[in-house]
């Protein structure tokens, strides 16, 4: 299936949490959800350089990730694309990826909604994210090269 | 000395294995890193996992695994149990149901998370 066909876009387009999966170096899976943006062809996920997930990509740049429409639980199409990713932490691309990061997750209906009912927290996560203790901001680039698309069971 | 978490003891997460919003397995395989989608059981306190059978094939026994059930979209309502261990076939599968080849992961680690529970702890580290 070819990464830009229409219904694998469109599962791109409406996908919110994507399940990365990597591998280290000595060859231990791990994966974790990240929120993600969709663009230029590519995937970008939003993390910290010393998360797994960015260990990983540094060691072994191949992934696999897997989507599906929450917003619709009757949709039970799993997206899962294999590709090759490379850690971007240039200021750029952060930014690219923060201003489209904060338009899908926090300015939408639900997202302020959300996040007005969590309000008192907001302090607790600007320190979390400033801390350092995750490292710096940087984003997973993934350029696709095998789509598949199936039913879950 | 403090730090800010949003690690919760899994038990707290429980409910999370008993409802599964979504659930995936991951692992090594000869080509990459692997991830599907998986019908999880938690069953007296064990992880059973349907799998289909062309993936299950990927496997081999005792493999590490991860076995990730997430829920959430929304940033506060974001929640997992993460649990590493090693997958065996399971005995009596047939049994269960759906047309899935089962296996139970054998937990070497499990952690959970809750973004809503964000908080200060103390640092033990």
């Amino acid at each position: 299936m070819n990464p830009d066909d229409p219904a694998v876009v469109d599962i791109l387009r409406r996908a919110m949490v994507a399940r990365i999966a990597t591998v280290s170096r000595n060859g231990r899976p791990h994966v974790n959800p990240l929120y993600f943006v969709y663009g230029n062809g590519k995937i970008y996920l939003g993390t910290t350089d010393r998360t797994l997930a960015a260990l990983n990509v540094k060691a072994n740049p191949r992934v696999t990730i897997l989507f599906n429409v929450e917003s619709e639980p009757s949709d039970r199409r799993v997206l899962t694309i294999h590709g090759g990713a490379i850690v971007r932490t240039d200021s750029r691309l952060n930014r690219w990826y923060l201003l489209r990061d904060v338009r899908k997750y926090f300015m939408s209906r639900r997202g302020l909604g959300n996040t007005l009912a969590h309000a008192r927290l907001l302090p607790l996560v600007r320190r979390f994210v400033s801390s350092g203790d995750k490292g710096g901001e940087c984003v997973l680039e993934v350029q696709p090269a095998e789509v598949s698309l199936a039913t879950e069971i | 000395m403090k730090r800010i978490t949003l690690n919760v003891n899994p038990v707290e997460a429980r409910d999370l294995l008993e409802r599964v919003p979504r659930a995936c397995l991951a692992f090594a395989g000869d080509e990459g890193p692997r991830v599907e989608p998986v019908t999880f059981w938690f069953k007296d306190d064990r992880y059973l996992v349907g799998i289909p059978s062309t993936a299950a094939s990927h496997l081999t026994d005792h493999e590490e695994v991860v076995l990730l059930v997430d829920d959430g979209v929304q940033f506060f309502d974001l929640r997992a149990v993460y649990v590493r261990g090693h997958v065996q076939p399971l005995d009596g599968a047939a049994d269960l149901a759906g047309n899935l080849a089962w296996l139970e992961v054998q937990p070497t680690r499990a952690v959970a998370w809750d973004y809503a529970r964000i908080r200060e702890v103390d640092d033990e580290s």
